[in-house]
């Protein structure tokens, strides 16, 4: 394991959006699996990251909704006539 | 929490498009597993051979059934985008249209979410807010320091399992306002965290280099953790060891 608590803290966000190289992700695994610190800090940026999807959909109104389908079958229609 | 690296390792090696997309509401569960990380060499089985033989009918269905759960998503982009429901819904109607028209385009299995948030980025970017492009390329970001990697250190173990129960309890009107408050790292945030769109489309998107992208993410995530445990603590999220008594919103989420 040659990454320390410093470099692995670093990387975090990397990790977690899948941005690492193999190698990268191997040393940081290895790293957590020894290190509660830092296993803390990466379940707290993963944990936000649920959050944030989480509290950021909001459902459409219904006739956008609506709108947005009849605007696909209207597309659709024109390349069955086409 | 033990198990925390093991699941990571094996989940990054699972297919990672598994996750129905439709579920609005059911959120509440993804949180104890690690975020869906999407990459397009990773992806189920592509289809895409057989993209350009559907008939117009077929492809009219995959859409609806692939690209339209993700309404909500992008819906909930394009309010904080333009703070407007009526040109949200305008947005969300062009980028859904854009995003059918090129469907041939989009190889199944592949990230579904950061290819269609792609089209939303790019038609705000060019029809509704001519001017986030320019901001998006002032601003250089200077010294990176997140590369230190102080960030998290500078708080306890404690206070760190502190901070995830407070989040825990942090209802979505109070992340959603402390994202938009983020300034110039907002966008870069969202774009990672909710379209899961890889830092070099953001970079390429924004026109930024993949290293702001980077710092932005970093700074942005810094302060927003910062924000919501300022939140936490105003609104009495955090838990203290005898619990006072509490406004009556609190007590959906029980005692603990
Ligand atoms: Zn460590």
């Amino acid at each position: 394991m040659t990454f320390d608590c410093q470099e692995t803290k670093r990387h975090v966000h990397e990790f977690l959006h899948n941005e690492l190289s193999a190698q990268e992700v191997a040393e940081v695994t290895a790293h957590l699996a020894n290190c509660d610190s830092c296993e803390t800090d990466y379940d707290l940026e993963n944990f936000v990251n649920h959050s944030i999807q989480d509290a950021c959909s909001e459902v459409p109104p219904q006739e956008l909704a609506e709108k947005v389908l009849e605007n696909i079958r209207k597309m659709q229609a024109g390349i069955d006539h086409a | 929490m033990t198990s925390y690296a093991t699941s990571m390792v094996s989940y990054k090696k699972t297919t990672l498009n598994s996750k129905p997309m439709s579920e609005v509401n059911s959120a509440q569960n993804s949180a104890k597993s690690p975020q869906t990380n999407t990459q397009s060499n990773v992806a189920a089985p592509s289809e895409k051979a057989q993209k350009s033989k559907l008939t117009p009918a077929q492809r009219a269905l995959e859409f609806e059934q692939l690209a339209i759960p993700l309404m909500p998503q992008v819906y909930g982009m394009a309010l904080r985008w333009t703070k407007n429901p009526s040109d949200a819904e305008d947005l969300v109607q062009d980028t859904f249209a854009k995003a059918f028209n090129a469907w041939d385009q989009f190889e199944q299995g592949t990230n579904l979410k950061a290819w269609i948030f792609r089209i939303l980025t790019n038609t705000q970017i060019n029809s509704y807010n001519k001017k986030a492009k320019d901001q998006a390329k002032v601003s250089i970001d200077q010294f990176e320091d997140w590369q230190l990697g102080e960030a998290s250190s500078l708080t306890s173990m404690s206070s760190r399992s502190a901070e995830l129960e407070a989040l825990d309890r942090l209802p979505a009107d109070i992340i959603k306002k402390s994202l938009s408050e983020l300034g110039e790292f907002q966008q870069v945030v969202e774009l990672a965290v909710i379209a899961e769109m890889p830092y070099a489309t953001i970079a390429e998107e924004l026109q930024i280099p993949v290293g702001t992208v980077m710092s932005r993410l970093h700074r942005g995530k810094k302060k927003l953790r910062e924000k919501l445990l300022e939140y936490a603590i105003q609104e009495g999220y955090v838990t203290a060891p005898k619990p006072a008594a509490k406004s009556s919103k609190d007590s959906e989420t029980g005692s603990l």
